[in-house]
């Protein structure tokens, strides 16, 4: 539907001359972009990817910085769902401030970086994600536990981010890793 | 004089500390974090992790091809495909977990002996293999920054590699 639109649109904004036309066709070319925001955001297209993996990079940052984002993301998913603390008992869990569960944030993070730099590799994307969906088959974690990250990340990425977090592109992509993990 | 003289006892306590050199000072890591940082500023460097872990592993597996089949689940035969390209990531964002680590040196032990656990159930992996990674490494950082401080990187990673080989054989 908004494909047929945009080429709509696009046809009558060439077709007007210079002239006197001049407002309608901005107003057209903005109408136009705020199609294309709209129609490209709500799906994970290859833009959309490569908008999450450049917000992405920014948001996950390095060093010290690094394990601050993980910490206030495992805040922010335990918060919501105290009882998914018992999934992390072997990896101090109980403690988001034990060297040994840093060291795990670290690890899971590392792995959602993977998920996320290989969404423009499709191939090296299945192989990551059944990789991860293989690791987590066997915790039978609940569908609903990943939609505590994803809302999770949905506060904590924004905090980094600021006006350029795109929520909309987050919750398109982010579906297409949940669904590949828990799948 | 007195400074040089505590400057060259430093210098001699950090050397009799061999073989696993500890002195990975505060200004080594920031070194060391900071070049391998100024890596991966592009959007693409995901592409250049994997292509630079290629290397690397396939480095190994032409050293040591006793080693290639320890590499058959994620398809070795197949280097510029899917599977291996997504392991070579894997290897890799081990490796960038590990420098990020640095500065926190209780998380940092705790992820090495967790890689170090990881190599040990695979059956046919010997220390060697990693040392060897480890050399390749040193010798293409220096090809890829600039800045390359040489004596940072090999006074953090000898350690760090010595802890992940440690529950490994020769």
């Amino acid at each position: 539907g908004s494909r047929l639109c945009v080429h709509h649109l696009l046809a009558v904004a060439l077709r007007l001359n210079t002239e006197r036309d001049d407002t309608m066709k901005t107003a057209l070319v903005l109408l136009l972009a705020a199609f294309v925001a709209v129609a490209s955001a709500t799906e994970c297209d290859q833009l959309t990817r490569l908008k999450v993996k450049g917000q992405w990079q920014r948001a996950y940052s390095v060093g010290s910085d690094r394990e601050h984002f993980g910490q206030a993301l495992w805040r922010a998913l335990f918060a919501q769902a105290p009882d998914a603390r018992r999934l992390f008992g072997r990896v101090g869990g109980d403690d988001t401030n034990s060297a040994k569960f840093k060291a795990h944030s670290s690890r899971v993070l590392a792995g959602f970086d993977i998920a996320i730099n290989m969404l423009d590799q499709p191939e090296a994307l299945e192989a990551e994600l059944a990789h991860l969906k293989h690791q987590h088959d066997e915790r039978n974690i609940p569908m609903n536990y990943y939609n505590v990250f994803k809302i999770a990340l949905g506060h904590v990425l924004p905090a980094q981010l600021g006006r350029c977090y795109d929520k909309e592109a987050w919750k398109a992509c982010f579906d297409v890793i949940a669904n590949g993990i828990h799948g | 004089m007195f400074r040089l003289a505590v400057l060259l006892g430093l210098v001699a306590f950090c050397v009799a500390k061999t073989p696993v050199d500890h002195c990975c000072s505060a200004d080594d890591r920031h070194k060391v974090m900071k070049q391998w940082e100024g890596l991966w500023h592009d959007t693409e460097s995901s592409k250049v992790k994997i292509a630079f872990g290629r290397r690397l592993l396939l480095k190994v597996v032409a050293d040591h091809p006793e080693a290639k089949a320890l590499f058959n689940a994620v398809d070795v035969e197949h280097p510029e495909g899917g599977k291996f390209s997504a392991h070579c990531m894997r290897v890799m964002n081990a490796f960038d977990m590990i420098v990020n680590l640095l500065d926190d040196p209780d998380a940092l032990d705790s992820a090495l002996d967790h890689l170090a656990r990881q190599h040990e159930v695979r059956e046919g992996v010997k220390k060697a293999y990693i040392l060897d990674l480890f050399r390749t490494l040193r010798v293409a950082l220096p090809k890829m920054i600039d800045d390359y401080d040489g004596i940072s990187w090999k006074s953090c990673f000898s350690g760090v590699f010595a802890k992940m080989t440690s529950r490994l054989h020769e």
